[in-house]
C-alpha cells in the first residue's frame, strides 16, 4: 500500500500567517434585510422552496418559519419544501445566536414572500424580484387581526404544526452532519496533547511504525495547519472508526506540554474578592458610589463553575474536495459563513472554491460557533486526496471545546425602611464574546477596554435601588471560555436573583411582593403576577406539607428575569429536600413567559422547558473538573447532566400581548435561582456554590445543627 | 473451504440477512450501522454507553450499539429504528414521539425510541417510575424530558387500544 507512508504536506502550500499572531477571522454579522430574504423563497414548477437561513439546531426554527412563508404565501403546509442551504445557496447570514432568528428574520422572509405571492398572482412564473416593502401591518403574519381568521386553513401564525424534520428524526433518516457518508470516505482524528490548547504542547515521540501494523491505517498527517491554540495536533487516518482507537493506542504519543492549569489557580484568579482587594474592577454597567463603611444587610459571594455545553452529538464535520480542488463542508454549526470564512483564510483557498453546506445540528447551545473539527477534516481531506470524516470524541469536546466561563460574585444591599437603598454588585468571569478559543491574548487586551456583552449580559438591574453600582473584571483563563446558553444572564441571575430572595427575608417581605415593591417594567410585572397565581404562591412562601416523611423537607422558590430587554420570565419551583441522603428533587416549575407575538406557541413552551432543564442543571449539576492539565471530564459520568427522573412536571403559561415578536430560546435561564431559593426556602440554609451536590447539603446541615441558633 | 465460507460475516438486521463489507469485522456494532451499512438512525454520543444515543434492540433488548462488536452478533436479532416504520405506518411509540412533538435537536431521539419500544414490549402499562428507570440512562440536552415521558404514556396507552 503506497498510502502507508509518513505523509506531510508541507511545501508548494502558501501558509496564510505564521500561528501565534494572527487576526483572527472576524465573524461578519450583517442586519438581515428583505432583498436578502427574496432569495430564501422560490416558486419552481407549482411548489414552493424555503432555504432556511438560519442553523437548525432544536429551536425547530425551521418550523416557525415555514410557518410566516405558508402564511404570507397563503399556501397549504405541504406546498413548501424546507432546505438547510449552503454557503452557496443564500446571501450570508450571521451566526444563529442570541435567540434572535425569530425577531429579525421573521418580517425580512414575510415581506420576501408577500411579494412572491403577489409575483404569482400577477401572473409571473419566472424571474428574480424585487422585494416591495410594505407596512408590517398589512403583512398576514404581522396583522394584529390574524389570529381571529384562525378559521381559514392557510393561518398558520400561532398554531401547533408537525415539526418539519420530526418525522425523519424518528424514523431514523440522515440529517445531521455525522450522517453524511461519501464514496470512499475516510475517518480521521487529529490527536493533541491531553491538554487545555492554551498550554503550549507538542509531540515528544510516537511509534509510528507500529501504527501502519495496524489493520485499516491509512495515514499519518503533521502539518502546522493542525495546529489549534498553542497545541500542535498529529492527524491520522484510517478505513473504520474503530482502527482510529486502535492507532491512537498503537502510536503511544508522548507530549511535550508547557505549564499548567489547575483548579486552585483558576479559583484564584476568577476571585471577586482578591480582585476587589486590588482595587477598582476594568467594566462598569452601573456607576454609582457606593459607601462601604457602613454596614450591608445581604453580603454574599456566589461562586459558578465552568460547565459544559454537554450536546448529545459531538462537533463532526465531513470534507469532500471534487477533482478540481473545490472542497465541500458538511457540518453542524451555527455559523456556516463563518466556517466558510475560516478554511478558506486558513487553507489560503479562493473562496468560490469553499462551499459550506449546513446540516441539523445534534445540539449547540452556543458552542458550535467557532472553527475546529471542520477545519481538520478539510486539512486531512486535502492531504490524503480522499473525502474525510472527523468526529470528536466526548473526551475531545471537553479538552479541546470552549466552556461556560466560571465566576464568582460578590453582592452587597442595603435596606433602608424595608426597601432597597445601595446595591453593589461586583464580579470577576472569563471572556464570552471574545472567547479565547479565537481571541489572542493582545487582541484581548484591546476588547478588554470595551468589556464584553456576553459577561455583561443580564447583569444590568432590574430592580428600583437609588443607589447601585455593578462593575466586572475579565481575566483569560488557561482553559477556553465562550458563549454558553443565556451567556452571563445564566449565572448573572443566578446570583442577583438569590440577594433579592435573601433580602426580602432579612426585609421579611414575601419575596414576590419584595420584588414587585421595586419594579417598574410592567411587562416583567405581569408574568411576575402570572406565575403567582399559576402556582398558587401564597402568602407565607412556605409549604407546610405534613403529608412528607420528617426527613424530608419541602420548600418553594421564585424568580424572574429579563432577557436581552426583549423577553420576560417568571419561574416557580418546589423542592424536595432528603436531609438523610442530601438529595434535592425539584418537584414541580411553573414559568410564564412573555417573547411578543408568538408564532409556534408550542415551540415556545418546548424553549420554556429545554431552559427550566438546564435551570435544574445550574443548580444541581453543571461543573467541570480541572486537574493540571486542564479540563479533566472525559465522559457523561465526569460532567452529569439532568436526567429524566431529575426533570418534574413542567408548566408554561405564554403571554402574548401583541408586541414585537422577540426570542425565546434562553430567557428562562433566569428561573435557575428559583431552585436556589426553594431549597433556601427547605433547609433555612443558602447555598452560594454552584452546583448544590448531595455532600454540599449534607455538610451544610452538620454545620448548621452544630451551631447553635441565635 | 471451511475458511473461506467462514470469511463473510452476516448479520441479522430488522429481519434480513446483511453481509458486512471486508475490513468492518473487527467494528463496534455502532460502526458497521452507521458507517458501513448508511443505518444512521442510531448515533454516537459518546461512545462508553453512557448516553444511550446509539441504542438498539438485540433480541428485544435494549442495548448500546458502542459497546457491542459484530463479531458477537453473528446469531442475533438486531432491531434498528430504520425498522420501525411498516408500510409507511409509523410504530405507534414513533407516532407518539410525533404527536407530542418531542424532538428538539433529535440526535438522541432514536435511541429514547428504541429503549421505548423495548419498554413497552416487556412492560405495556409501564408507570412513571419504571419509565424513568427504564430512561433513565438516555441523555437529553435538549430538555425534552417531560415530552419524552408523555410520549411513552401515549404510546402506551395506543398499543393497549390496540390491543384491545
Amino acid at each position: 500500500m503506497k498510502r502507508r507512508t509518513m505523509l506531510a504536506i508541507s511545501g508548494g502550500l502558501v501558509v496564510g500567517f505564521m500561528t501565534g499572531c494572527a487576526i483572527p477571522v472576524i465573524p461578519k454579522r450583517p442586519q438581515a434585510k428583505s432583498a436578502n430574504a427574496i432569495g430564501w423563497v422560490q416558486y419552481v414548477d407549482g411548489r414552493y422552496l424555503l432555504w432556511l437561513p438560519r442553523a437548525e439546531m432544536g429551536q425547530n426554527i425551521a418550523t416557525a418559519l415555514k410557518q410566516i412563508a405558508c402564511e404570507e404565501l397563503d399556501i397549504a403546509w405541504d406546498q413548501l419544501d424546507v432546505q438547510l442551504p449552503s454557503t452557496r445557496d443564500i446571501d450570508l447570514v450571521r451566526a444563529t445566536v442570541g435567540s434572535e432568528s425569530v425577531k429579525d428574520y421573521a418580517l425580512p422572509l414575510a415581506q420576501a414572500s408577500a411579494t412572491l405571492r403577489d409575483a404569482i398572482l400577477a401572473g409571473r412564473q419566472t424571474g428574480k424580484l424585487q422585494v416591495t416593502e410594505r407596512p408590517v401591518e398589512s403583512l398576514r403574519s404581522f396583522s394584529r387581526s390574524t389570529r381571529a381568521m384562525k378559521t381559514d386553513s392557510n393561518r398558520w401564525i400561532g398554531q401547533r404544526v408537525e415539526l418539519e424534520q420530526a418525522r425523519d428524526i424518528v424514523q431514523g433518516k440522515p440529517l445531521y452532519a455525522s450522517d453524511i457518508r461519501r464514496p470512499g470516505m475516510l475517518f480521521g482524528r487529529v490527536l493533541r496533547a491531553p491538554a487545555a490548547p492554551e498550554l503550549a504542547s507538542r509531540l515528544l515521540h510516537m511509534n509510528d511504525s507500529a501504527s501502519r501494523d495496524v489493520t485499516g491505517f491509512v495515514a499519518l498527517v503533521q502539518h502546522e495547519w493542525l495546529t489549534f491554540g498553542r497545541s500542535e495536533g498529529i492527524g491520522i487516518l484510517a478505513r473504520t472508526p474503530g482502527a482510529l482507537d486502535r492507532i491512537e493506542a498503537a502510536l503511544a504519543i508522548r507530549w511535550q506540554v508547557d505549564g499548567s492549569v489547575g483548579s486552585q489557580d483558576i479559583n484564584a484568579t476568577i476571585d471577586i474578592d482578591r480582585q476587589l482587594g486590588r482595587g477598582t474592577l476594568s467594566n462598569a454597567i452601573h456607576k454609582d458610589r457606593v459607601d462601604d463603611d457602613k454596614p450591608w444587610d445581604v453580603n454574599l459571594r456566589f461562586d459558578i463553575p465552568l460547565a459544559a455545553h454537554g450536546a448529545i452529538e459531538p462537533r463532526v464535520a465531513v470534507a469532500d474536495y471534487d477533482d478540481g480542488g473545490a472542497l465541500n463542508l458538511w457540518v453542524g454549526s451555527q455559523d456556516i459563513f463563518y466556517i466558510r470564512d475560516v478554511v478558506v483564510k486558513r487553507l489560503g483557498l479562493p473562496p468560490e472554491k469553499v462551499t459550506v453546506h449546513s446540516c441539523r445540528i445534534g445540539g449547540a447551545f452556543g458552542g458550535k460557533t467557532i472553527c475546529t473539527v471542520e477545519l481538520e477534516a478539510a486539512i486531512l481531506a486535502r492531504a490524503i486526496r480522499a473525502p474525510v470524516k472527523v468526529q470528536w470524541s466526548r473526551g475531545q469536546e471537553y479538552r479541546y471545546g470552549f466552556h461556560r466561563p466560571p465566576s464568582s460574585h460578590r453582592i452587597r444591599i442595603r435596606l433602608n425602611n424595608g426597601r432597597m437603598e445601595t446595591w453593589w454588585h461586583a464580579f470577576m468571569s472569563s471572556h464570552i464574546l471574545f472567547t479565547n478559543a479565537v481571541v489572542p491574548p493582545w487582541m484581548q487586551r484591546l476588547t478588554d477596554l470595551i468589556g464584553d456583552n456576553g459577561v455583561a449580559r443580564g447583569a444590568a438591574l432590574t430592580y428600583r435601588v437609588p443607589h447601585r453600582r455593578t462593575e466586572f473584571s475579565l481575566a483569560r483563563l488557561p482553559v477556553f471560555t465562550g458563549p454558553w446558553r443565556g451567556l452571563g444572564a445564566g449565572p448573572n441571575h443566578l446570583a442577583i436573583e438569590s440577594a433579592i430572595d435573601e433580602c426580602a427575608r432579612i426585609a421579611g417581605v414575601n419575596p414576590l411582593q419584595f420584588r414587585l415593591d421595586h419594579l417598574d417594567n410592567l411587562r416583567l410585572v405581569k408574568v411576575l403576577e402570572r406565575v403567582a397565581s399559576a402556582a398558587q404562591w401564597d402568602s407565607t412562601t412556605v409549604i407546610h406539607n405534613h403529608t412528607k416523611p420528617s426527613h424530608i423537607k419541602t420548600g418553594r422558590g421564585l424568580a424572574s428575569g429579563i432577557y436581552k430587554e426583549m423577553s420576560y420570565a417568571a419561574v416557580v419551583a418546589d423542592v424536595e429536600v432528603d436531609i438523610n441522603t442530601g438529595k434535592v428533587r425539584v418537584t414541580r416549575l411553573v414559568c410564564v413567559h412573555d417573547c411578543g407575538r408568538i408564532i409556534n406557541p408550542d415551540q415556545v413552551r418546548a424553549q420554556c422547558e429545554g431552559n427550566l432543564v438546564w435551570c435544574i442543571g445550574m443548580v444541581l449539576h453543571d461543573k467541570l473538573p480541572v486537574a493540571d492539565a486542564g479540563i479533566a471530564a472525559r465522559t457523561f459520568a465526569d460532567a452529569p447532566i439532568p436526567l429524566l427522573s431529575d426533570v418534574p412536571p413542567i408548566e408554561i403559561v405564554l403571554v402574548d400581548e401583541g408586541e414585537v415578536a422577540t426570542g425565546a430560546g434562553e430567557t428562562a435561564i433566569v428561573g435557575a435561582a428559583a431552585i436556589a431559593n426553594a431549597i433556601r426556602n427547605a433547609l433555612d440554609i443558602r447555598f452560594t456554590r454552584f452546583p448544590i451536590l448531595q455532600d454540599d447539603v449534607l455538610t451544610a446541615l452538620r454545620a448548621a445543627t452544630s451551631q447553635p441558633k441565635v | 473451504v471451511i475458511f473461506l465460507w467462514a470469511q463473510t460475516m452476516q448479520l441479522t438486521i430488522n429481519k434480513q440477512r446483511i453481509e458486512i463489507p471486508a475490513g468492518w469485522e473487527d467494528e463496534t456494532l455502532l460502526a458497521v450501522l452507521h458507517e458501513a451499512l448508511g443505518l444512521v438512525g442510531a448515533k454516537f454520543g459518546c461512545g462508553v454507553g453512557l448516553c444511550g444515543a446509539c441504542t438498539i434492540l438485540i433480541n428485544g433488548q435494549a442495548q448500546r450499539s458502542c459497546q457491542l462488536r459484530v463479531q458477537n452478533l453473528a446469531d442475533s436479532n438486531i432491531e434498528t429504528i430504520e425498522g420501525l416504520t411498516i408500510d409507511s405506518q409509523p410504530h405507534p411509540v414513533q407516532r407518539a414521539w410525533l404527536d407530542e412533538a418531542v424532538s428538539q435537536c433529535g440526535y438522541c431521539q432514536a435511541g429514547q425510541i428504541m429503549t421505548t419500544v423495548a419498554l413497552l414490549r416487556r412492560n405495556p402499562k409501564p408507570t412513571t417510575v419504571e419509565i424513568e428507570s427504564a430512561l433513565a440512562a438516555n441523555l437529553c440536552r435538549c430538555g425534552t424530558q417531560q415530552r419524552i415521558r408523555l410520549a411513552v404514556q401515549r404510546a402506551a396507552d395506543s398499543i393497549q387500544v390496540h390491543a384491545s
